[in-house]
């Protein structure tokens, strides 16, 4: 019995696991690139990370932050970089092509910088 | 219907439910999801041990005596389950309605519903409580606790991937 129940265990994870790759960290670039642009949305704390949306010449890029709780302990909370500032984001891009989405490790405004992944710096 | 659909979202986003998630603070999106993880566990937990029993699996233990247990669990789970699910969906329900697992999931639960719902409506499970069932019945309700167990697989599976898209 015990094994008929590990088979299936087993036949659960395995649907679960090509999507793994989705998240966290390895569904983006090994490389830390930077992106400078202007705030077109501000940070948001809903849902189960942080985000922020800025605009880079003509393209519009999604800003992936850390979990809510983790972005506001680095002192990155809603309203602290108004919408049209100027900021330089540090992070992974998305692998994905044709998704223009950063996972950010650092956002620097003026010379405020909060560091939402400070081990990964 | 896409449209009703749409306006439906919008309307949940903005909803007092779409508020509470979003502004009350940066671990309610957090607490929420685990109440939700929680009631899913109830209920996937208890309706696995129901549907292997209607499988054939512990043919010595009378159906009755784990179904009472088995439906309570999962019962309240799958409450749970809903409740903190519609809260989830609503703070972000505009962007979570194009999400490609979304609708698939919730179709998965119609059919695990529909399932139960036709389940009760046999001979068999309504006598099962009354007394033991013969080895001709136990065989005629295999097949609901197969389907229970796709589509409750099914659901599980396709909310885990909303997260991962």
């Amino acid at each position: 019995m015990p094994k008929r129940i590990l088979a299936a265990a087993a036949l659960a994870a395995s649907f679960a696991m090509p999507a793994a790759a989705h998240h966290g960290w390895s569904g983006q670039e090994e490389k830390v690139t930077e992106l400078t642009g202007t705030v077109t949305k501000g940070v948001s704390l809903a849902g189960p990370h942080g985000e922020m949306q800025i605009k880079v010449g003509t393209v519009l890029w999604e800003v992936t932050l850390a979990p809510p709780a983790r972005t506001a302990a680095a002192g990155l909370k809603p309203g602290v970089i108004p919408v049209g500032a100027t900021v330089t984001v540090r992070g992974n891009k998305s692998t994905e092509p044709g998704h223009r989405e950063m996972k950010t490790i650092l956002v620097v405004h003026g010379d405020k910088r909060y560091a939402v992944y400070p081990e990964r710096n | 219907m896409a449209e009703s659909y749409h306006a439906y979202m919008a309307w949940l986003e903005a909803s007092a439910a779409g508020h509470v998630m979003r502004d009350t603070g940066v671990w309610t999106y957090a607490i929420v999801n685990l109440f939700h993880l929680i009631g899913i566990a109830g209920l996937f937990g208890a309706i696995c041990v129901l549907d292997l029993r209607l499988l054939g699996v512990w043919r010595s233990i009378p159906l009755g005596m784990i179904s009472r247990p088995a439906v309570n669990v999962a019962g309240t789970g799958l409450g749970l389950a809903a409740v903190t699910g519609v809260f989830l969906l609503a703070t972000k329900a505009r962007e979570y309605s194009d999400n490609p697992f979304l609708l698939p999931k919730f179709v998965f639960i119609v059919l695990a519903l529909l399932n139960l719902v036709v389940l009760h409506l046999t001979p068999s499970w309504r006598a099962h409580r009354g007394r033991d069932l013969t080895q001709k019945e136990y065989r005629g309700l295999a097949i609901f606790g197969a389907t229970s167990l796709v589509f409750w697989l099914g659901a599980i599976t396709c909310g885990r991937l909303i997260g991962y898209w």
